[in-house]
């Protein structure tokens, strides 16, 4: 068990600056796969987090340690997606992204059907995703990927656990609703309040 | 869903986050309520369809004391100092520099201990021949290396193109079937044509 990261924060302070290094190679690839499911895209997900980290050293100094500081990175990735959503105005991921992106990899050896199968669900899925409100996909994707507890995501949000766990209901409902349309009917009927 | 009365505690079930109580709570509802009881199914088979979007793996970084490939540092560290002086930050300039400086000692040390092995090899004999054994032995190690890195992508490739081969053979098989079909089909219509046309003309 190596150091908490309170305390890689606190020995970066002192002057450890490899103490960085290590919350960098711990946290990358997290942030990264959130940033890239919330915008839908790699390369994105690559330049963000790497602005994560940048904006993070510059203000870690500033870090009152009053959340954790994986929230706190969260928070700062969260933000810059945001601000790339409002440039973007709202223009999603093209299904070309999604389609080299969102590759399902079956366990065992699957059959060739198996694999098309599996792609086909993998980019429904990310369809679906990125069709979503942003404040739904944000909690879908910080809930279900990241595996984020309610508390960790309502403290990320700043929102109360009732509203992160409405926001998730309410994505997971779109979510029926959108794999529905694109055939995937694995799941039950969906309630006509949420068609 | 049609009732809402343990909307939330459902919710946590379903993450594994409810309490005890709530979990039994919401056992003891879904045993006698149909639609919580098909939701709480239906919201499980959509996680585990959740599942099936997974990101390729990409080269994790190595972080400020290694190689700096994957971070290219050297340019956000000038992206860094440039956001900082144009946002007016207190920009830790100096620890900065100490940093790159940090990681430079480091390379440096790298480059000094690789020269360091480069002279480990026996010069001192003067012997060309016991240099160039040396460098062979290399040599012979690093396609070693390579024989082993490029079977493995060729045995992947091989199962890849086998995968989708055997998705063609389905394909191409599915579209006979459905050419035979539609033959037969079209030999039936001309049968049953012909016969028109037989008991036309048997009728002037």
């Amino acid at each position: 068990m190596g150091p908490t990261d309170e305390e890689l924060v606190e020995a970066f302070r002192r002057g450890d600056l490899a103490a960085f290094d290590v919350l960098v190679r711990r946290w990358d690839r997290k942030v990264r796969g959130a940033i890239h499911r919330i915008l839908g895209s790699e390369d994105d997900a690559r330049e963000l987090c790497q602005e994560t980290f940048l904006k993070a050293y510059r203000a870690l100094g500033s870090f009152k340690g009053e959340a954790r500081f994986s929230s706190w990175l969260y928070q700062i990735a969260l933000n810059l997606c945001r601000d790339r959503m409002r440039r973007r105005k709202g223009r999603m991921v093209s299904l070309d992204e999604l389609e080299e992106d969102g590759k399902a990899i079956p366990t065992g050896r699957p059959s060739a059907l198996d694999l098309v199968e599996a792609r086909d669900l993998a980019r429904a899925v990310a369809t679906a995703i990125a069709a979503l409100p942003e404040e739904q996909r944000e909690v879908i994707v910080l809930k279900e990927y990241q595996e984020l507890t309610f508390v960790e995501i309502a403290d990320i949000l700043g929102v109360p656990l009732s509203t992160v766990k409405t926001r998730l209901y309410r994505g997971l409902g779109q979510l029926r609703v959108q794999l529905e349309r694109q055939g995937i009917h694995r799941a039950a009927p969906v309630p006509a309040a949420l068609s | 869903m049609e009732c809402t009365v343990l909307r939330d505690e459902m919710i946590e079930v379903l993450y594994g986050e409810a309490s005890p109580r709530a979990a039994q709570a919401v056992e003891e509802h879904a045993a006698v309520c149909a639609s919580c009881r098909e939701e709480l199914r239906a919201l499980r088979y959509l996680r585990e369809d959740l599942g099936a979007w997974r990101l390729r793996e990409s080269v994790a970084p190595r972080g400020l004391g290694s190689a700096p490939r994957p971070w290219r540092w050297p340019a956000a560290a000038a992206l860094f100092l440039a956001a900082g002086a144009t946002a007016g930050f207190a920009l830790s300039e100096a620890r900065l520099t100490r940093l790159l400086e940090a990681r430079d000692a480091r390379q440096r040390q790298e480059i000094a201990a690789l020269r360091a092995e480069v002279r480990s090899i026996p010069l001192s004999l003067q012997d060309d021949s016991a240099v160039l054994a040396q460098v062979d032995a290399r040599i012979r190690q690093s396609e070693a290396r390579h024989a082993v890195f490029l079977k493995e992508r060729l045995t992947d490739l091989a199962d890849q193109t086998d995968a989708q081969r055997r998705y063609d053979l389905a394909r191409v098989s599915a579209g006979l079937s459905y050419l035979d079909g539609r033959t037969g089909q079209t030999v039936a219509r001309t049968a049953e044509l012909m016969g028109y046309v037989l008991q036309a003309s048997q009728k002037r």
